[in-house]
Order: structure tokens, then sequence, then C-alpha cells
């Protein structure tokens, strides 16, 4: 638990050593450092103080419980490079700050890499091996080794004993407030560390690819970008940008999973999207189970 | 414990000064994966030495050495003879009716029946299982005080006096398997398309409890239920308030139809959910029998 605090950076730790040991002022070059330690020069932009002179552009639709009070956070913009937010949103503790429950993680990562598995693995055993039938010599009085058929697992070019058969299929299903709580923790655990960012909209100038990278740079949000805008158009824009980019990705509302929030870095909302998925997550937390299941029409159903 | 507490709480705190979370670093909780050891080695493989467990030879269980097991020892008895011919009921406590109310998942002001109670998750009924509806049992009959239109299967006497006690109706109603389906999940049946049928009559054994006025049946005359109100209220000692001077007293009148499953809904009406509109029939024949 403890390791934390002795991690501090790649080139900060490096000067850091090499400032203690006044003989060598190189890093040694056989210096290996994980590539997840948390880089200083990352803008760590303080969350909004409450006297904040930016107006709150968004506030909670949703009830927020007396005994928790709502998430801050800047709203910033794509349009310009400079990096200066545009406003403050409030965002549902329910939803961007449950606890941080890496064990859900792990299993909503695992059911999503899992249950499309489809193993094609597949072996032939003793009776699928083409011959066989007869037994090869009589049972006494050769002098080998009794046998009864020529594909039997002990002989060579024989049938697999315990091999894998057929295709296979990995399918389960978690519970779904299993994975709700998953997304929900994704959100917050995204939010805590700061690597989500909230944008007004998704207008950019160009169609340059150059530009996005240019922004990411300048605003330090780190080496990937997870897009999400609800919706079924995007600006041509970004689209076009974002489709020769390989560590930038623009996916809609209805797309966001943990896996991806994971493997990219930084993850970039609309204020739409907050409000779409806050009305969605929210939504599992006080219903009634179901009747029916959910694909039929329920009148409460968001 | 006014003053609002930091969402999340001291882990998201934790979180902000640790590596980020990324795919390489979830595992799971200590403790949930427990691998399974599978017996390996032993001299004689974990079967025991010689004899029918060695060999794979033992007799089917139950089978007690040539002693005449238990399973056949014990006489038969009909205790479980027909137990799918039995209609059920599942039961339904005055108590558990006083929280659905009290916490606003039934709504007192409309008539209450096995849709309002299903949708409110406070009884789960399965028809493919010999249940019949739900009966009112008087567990809690001393806390009920809610003034209420209700309709259900079967009914116990303290229940009965509990409900008119408060000012409310009851009536005990028969539905046949098929529409007691299409009562308690409406949606589904809807959107097969088909028109509503028409509820069917009860059989032979049960018309003598649904014309009875004591059960409140539906079958049974109306003056003799205002009888049997008056009776019951003089043996449980309470006086029968007077509905008909009531504000509610239209609502506490809603009665359904002898044939009619859904209040406001006729017989033969084909209810279009993506369209939301009702279609009615007009051909004579199909009215007729309809109406029958």
């Amino acid at each position: 638990m403890f390791r934390c605090t002795l991690v501090v950076c790649g080139r900060g730790v490096a000067k850091r050593f090499a400032s203690s040991f006044p003989g060598e002022s190189a890093l040694p070059p056989n210096l290996l450092l994980p590539t997840n330690l948390v880089d200083p020069a990352r803008l760590r932009r303080p969350p909004p103080p409450a006297d904040c002179s930016l107006p709150l552009l968004r506030k909670c639709d949703a009830v927020v419980p007396a005994h928790l009070s709502p998430v801050q956070t800047w709203v910033e913009t794509l349009a310009r490079l400079d990096g200066e937010p545009l406003g403050l949103a409030q965002l549902h503790p329910d939803v961007f700050a449950v606890h941080p429950r890496l064990d859900i993680l792990h299993e909503v990562e695992t059911w999503q890499r899992n249950y499309k598995r489809i193993s094609h693995a597949s072996t032939k055993i003793r009776s699928e091996v083409r011959g066989g039938g007869r037994k090869p010599w009589k049972q006494k009085g050769s002098g080998r080794a009794r046998h009864g058929s020529i594909r039997s697992p002990l002989w060579k070019g024989g049938g697999v004993a315990n091999g894998p058969r057929g295709p296979t299929s990995y399918f389960y299903m978690l519970p779904m407030k299993v994975r709700v709580q998953g997304l929900k923790v994704a959100l917050s655990s995204k939010m805590a560390q700061q690597y989500l960012h909230i944008v007004d909209s998704l207008n950019i100038p160009s169609p340059d690819p150059q530009y996005l990278l240019d922004l990411i740079r300048h605003k330090h949000w780190g080496e990937s970008l997870l897009i999400v805008d609800v919706g079924e158009e995007f600006p041509e824009n970004i689209l076009q940008a974002t489709a020769s980019l390989k560590t930038v990705n623009i996916i809609p509302a209805i797309g966001l999973n943990v896996h991806s929030m994971l493997k990219h870095e930084a993850v970039v909302l609309t204020l739409e999207t907050i409000k779409f998925l806050e009305d969605k997550l929210l939504w599992h937390d006080q219903r009634y189970t179901p009747l029916y299941p959910f694909k039929l029409p329920y009148s409460d159903f968001p | 414990m006014s003053f609002p507490k930091k969402p999340g709480g001291k882990a998201l705190d934790v979180l902000q000064n640790l590596p980020r979370i990324t795919l390489a670093n979830l595992r799971p909780e200590p403790g949930a994966r427990k691998t399974l050891h599978k017996q390996h080695g032993g001299n004689r493989s974990g079967r025991g030495h010689k004899g029918e467990r060695q060999r794979g030879n033992r007799p089917r269980l139950g089978f007690e050495g040539g002693q005449t097991p238990f399973y056949l020892a014990i006489p038969k008895y009909g205790y479980n003879e027909g137990h799918s011919r039995r209609p059920q009921y599942q039961p339904l406590s005055l108590k558990r009716l006083q929280y659905l109310i009290d916490l606003g998942r039934v709504d007192p002001t409309q008539p209450i029946d096995l849709t309002q109670l299903v949708n409110a998750r406070g009884v789960t009924i399965q028809p493919l299982k010999r249940d019949y509806g739900v009966q009112l049992v008087d567990e809690g009959a001393d806390i009920f005080a809610s003034k209420i239109n209700i309709e259900v299967q079967r009914a116990s006497e303290g229940a009965v006096a509990a409900i008119e006690r408060n000012g409310g109706v009851i009536t005990t109603g028969f539905y046949d398997p098929i529409s007691l389906g299409i009562l308690i999940k409406p949606v589904p049946f809807f959107l097969r398309g088909q028109p509503i049928p028409k509820r069917m009559l009860p059989g032979e054994d049960m018309v003598p409890y649904y014309t009875d006025a004591e059960n409140r049946g539906y079958l049974a005359d109306p003056e003799k239920i205002q009888q049997a109100r008056l009776a019951l209220a003089k043996k449980y000692g309470y006086i029968l308030p007077d509905i008909s001077k009531d504000e509610l007293y239209h609502m506490l009148a809603m009665r359904k139809d002898v044939r009619q499953i859904f209040f406001g809904l006729a017989p033969g009406w084909v209810v279009s959910m993506p369209e939301k509109k009702i279609l009615k029939t007009t051909d004579e024949k199909l009215l007729k029998y309809y109406s029958s």
C-alpha cells in the first residue's frame, strides 16, 4: 500500500536519484522504470474552488441524496488550443463518486473478454481417428504388449484422450446490476485520478488529426483518448480527425464499456453524454425486479 | 450528520496518489478465486483397499445390504396425491399490504387488483404452478388502517372484517389460469396481438364459494352481501362505516363484470401497444360471443 509513496515519476525519479548520488550525473543506462508511473508534467488541475467565477453549466437532474454532495468539475472546450475552462459542471455522486471497487472492475473486464469467446480447438478421440477397428495382433503369443486398436491414445497417431472437444463457448452473463456498477466504478476511478474531462461539444475547427494531437499534448491529457458523445451523428471534423488516429477513438454513449475506458488513458465526455449516462445508470439503483425481460416495453424504462 | 460527506469517502482520495488503473493492474479480490485441487497421487488413487469400493462395484443408492430399505419399509399414503390438481393461492398478509400502501407502491385511491399487486412486486404469482391467485390472510389485522377497494381470490374472515372495519370494500373473484396469466403480465399479452378473452366462470367445486355472501363472492347477491357485512360487524364488534356517504364512493363501488379481466377493457378488444390504439370488433357474431 505504501508503494505509491515511493513512486513519483519517470524523469523526476531519475533526477532525484541523480541528485542523491553526487558522483553520478547521468541516468544509468540499464534503468528500467514501470510505464504506469504518474507523470508530474500532467496538469493536475485542482478541483474548482467554491468561490469560482465561472458559470455553472450543468446541475444534476436527478435528486442527490442528502448525505452526499455533487462532484464539481471543469468544463473545457476542444475548439481552442489555449486550454482555459468554459465553466463548471456538477456530476451526480452516485455515478461519478462511488467506492472504487476494483474487484468489480476486474470481474466486468474478464466478462467482457470471455463472454464472446468461442474456442474452436478440437481434437479427435480414438473412435473418430480413421482406422483402428481391428485388433492389431492376437492377445497372446506374439511377445508384444496387448493392444485392441491402433488408434488408442497410447499409440503414435492415435486419438487424444482428454483433449479439447469441438467449439466450446465461454458465454456467461454477469448480473445486470454488477455490469452497471462496473461502469459507475470505472467512471468514478477516472474522475478520482483526474483522467476524466468534460467538454461542451465536439466541434473542432479543422479535420486535421494533428490538431487533436497538439490539443492533447498542450493540455497534458495523456497518450490515448476516448471520446464519448450521445447521438447518431457526430461532427464531420472530429470523425475525420479520429479516423486515422490509432490512440484517439470516438464511440457513441451506448458503446461505453469498462474495457475501452481502462485501455485509453483519458476519457472525454460531453454534457449530453453525462445526462444520458446519469439517467441510464441511476435508474438501476431504484428499480423493481423485472417481471418480463427489459426488451419489452416498461412505462418507466429510461 | 447533517453536513454532506465527501462522496466516495477516503478510498477515492487514496486513489488520487496511486498509479493509473489500467488493464494490467486489475486482479481479483484475494480469496475470490479458490483453486480446486483434484486428487493426485496416493497408493490406490484415493479409492481405499480392495472390495467394492476400490473396484467400483457398490450397490445402488438406498440399498441396505438386503434389509428392507427405508424407502420401501415405510407404507405409502396419499399425502401428495393429486397435488398438481389442487388450486394454490399465494398468501398476502394485511401487514404486507399495509407496508406496500405506506411505501407508496400500491395506490389506495384506485381499485387494488392482482395486476396492481404484481406491478408493485408485492406478491409473486406463478400460474404454471397451479396458482389460482392471491388469498388475504389476517396477520396484521390489528394494525391495518387503510380504506381500499381490493379484489382477491380468497379471503379469511378476519381479513374481510379488518378491511370493512376501515371502510373499505373487498370482493373475491375467480380467474381461470389463462386469464390469470394475462392479468399478472398484461404487457407481454398485449404484445401478442390477441383479443382479450372473456374470463371463464368457476368450476363446480368453486361455485358455492363464489356465490356465498360470507366470502364476498363476485357471483353473490348484493343484498345478501350487505346483510353479511352487518352480521360480520356484529360478530367482530365494530361499527360498520357507511361507504355510500364517502367521497371515494364511486371508486369503492367499482367492480369488474363477471367476464371482464381488466378494468376499462372489455373482452374482445385488441390493444395495440406500438400504435397505442384499442381495436374493437364490429362483427355481430363476435360481439354476441364476447358479450355472452
